[in-house]
């Protein structure tokens, strides 16, 4: 018995602390510097934080180039994909372009009556919000984090908590500033929780993302009846830093939950603009 | 002149599985998809798991700690929580490399399991008690599924690519 608990100890020493020929570094030695640094990591000291900002800025760029050659293959395959369908696509889009032109005249009377509604209105046709624009460098899913990370950061006014539109709906928020880099927390993140208001009946709820595509609405009121075709998805702005009324998704309306079918699906973000502040005419309404 | 380019052959094959580990960590390539949802694996483990215990020459020790935190950076994990969880994966290979005589695919394989399972503890343990992120438990238990079961695939790769150096560099 003795025998056999000497043997996993020198064993398990020997793992330890043997370098071996090519090893420069014991294991006990390395895991005493990780300890080391996941404690001034989790320290939150402000040189650290600032230190930390200068690695993850590099990291990115360098990540951004050595992941250049998979978005290449990416892309070749989506074009090879696109070309062995494009004809079937032709045959559909002839026998679609017939129907639009039949229906053109009627849209093209209707876009003038909403012309001429908005100036009634005088809706702002620009987005409401001061945006800076920025291009996805990073997307790496893992079992932790849905985030994607952007080639703009503190540099361009970028701050903590920003809203990030995707076409010109809500597709998640800033988490983490750099100097000239940020990361999104993509709606559908297990950790993304945002106030929403379903329109038009004024529920408030919070979307919660499960980690799958579709994030779910939680805290809905008691007896509430949602429809999937009519019920809407905008932010409430309950939290402060969300700006109201911008465009989250639709609902749909499952056995036992009620999801959300996002705008800005979170598999094809390429460019996103983040929202620094709402416009001064936004502000005053 | 001949013998610089033997050296640097024999140098660029011995470094193969330190540059898919590092290209691994740091690039977009990820194993996780969302068309198959439950599928995803840890490719990290198994090449670490694999080199350490079959031969600890090809990837240092440093090199995995570094690799570890490059990870922590891309996926905005707290630092040194990928490094430590990749050093006790090292550390349960060298432990069976040290205890075992004979080592055979089904030993490795069943052993890994360990590895597994602790590396993982490491991850659970530090994200839940040191950060604000959550944890989708099955989500980890696939990975971790999913890794044990694709670990004789990559076996038998990495034992053809060990063949491919030792021929190559005897060459």
């Amino acid at each position: 018995m003795s025998t056999s608990r000497d043997d996993f100890g020198i064993a398990i020493r020997s793992a330890l602390l043997q370098r071996g020929a090519k090893q420069k570094f014991s294991l006990f030695v390395l895991i005493l510097v990780s300890i080391f640094i996941f404690t001034l990591d989790n320290a939150n000291l402000k040189p650290i934080n600032f230190l930390r900002s200068l690695i993850n800025d590099g990291i990115y760029r360098i990540s951004a180039i050595s992941s250049s050659p998979i978005k290449f293959s990416e892309t070749t395959k989506d074009f090879f994909v696109k070309q062995v369908f494009v004809y079937k696509e032709n045959e559909r889009l002839k026998s679609e372009l017939e129907q639009l032109k039949k229906s053109n005249l009627n849209s093209l009377y209707l876009k003038t009556e909403n012309d001429s509604l908005q100036n009634i209105l005088q809706l702002k046709k620009d987005s409401p919000y001061t945006l800076v624009n920025a291009k996805v460098i990073l997307d790496k899913g893992s079992p932790y984090l849905n985030s994607v990370i952007i080639n703009k950061g503190s540099n361009s006014g970028i701050k903590l908590g920003m809203p990030v539109l995707n076409q010109g709906f809500l597709a998640g928020r800033i988490v983490e500033v750099n100097f000239t880099s940020s990361r999104i927390l993509l709606l559908n993140d297990l950790n993304s929780r945002i106030p929403v208001v379903v329109s038009p009946n004024g529920f408030q709820a919070i979307l919660s993302g499960v980690g799958k595509k579709e994030p779910t609405l939680q805290y809905l009121p008691e007896n509430f009846e949602l429809n999937d075709k009519e019920n809407l998805i905008f932010t409430s702005g309950k939290d402060g830093i969300l700006f109201p009324g911008i465009a989250v998704g639709q609902v749909i309306v499952e056995e036992n939950e009620v999801l959300a079918k996002l705008f800005s699906d979170p598999d094809q973000i390429f460019f996103v603009s983040v929202a620094l502040d709402q416009a001064k005419e936004e502000r005053e309404r | 002149m001949a013998l610089i380019f033997k050296n640097f052959k024999e140098n660029i094959f011995r470094l193969g599985p330190l540059i898919l580990l590092v290209y691994i960590c740091i690039s977009e390539f990820h194993t996780q998809f969302y068309y198959w949802e439950i599928f995803s694996f840890n490719l990290q483990f198994i090449i670490i798991y694999y080199w350490i215990l079959r031969d600890p020459s090809i990837l240092g020790y440093g090199f995995i700690f570094l690799c570890g935190l490059f990870n922590d950076v891309i996926l905005s994990l707290p630092l040194a929580t990928s490094a430590m969880s990749y050093l006790f994966v090292s550390l349960v290979a060298a432990y069976v490399r040290n205890a075992t005589v004979r080592s055979s695919l089904f030993t490795d394989w069943f052993t890994f399991v360990v590895a597994i399972l602790i590396g993982n503890f490491i991850y659970f343990f530090l994200i839940s008690n040191f950060s604000n992120g959550n944890i989708k438990y099955d989500d980890i238990f696939y990975n971790s599924l999913f890794t044990f079961i694709l670990y004789p695939v990559f076996w038998g790769v990495f034992e053809l690519y060990k063949k491919l150096i030792f021929v190559r560099v005897n060459a």
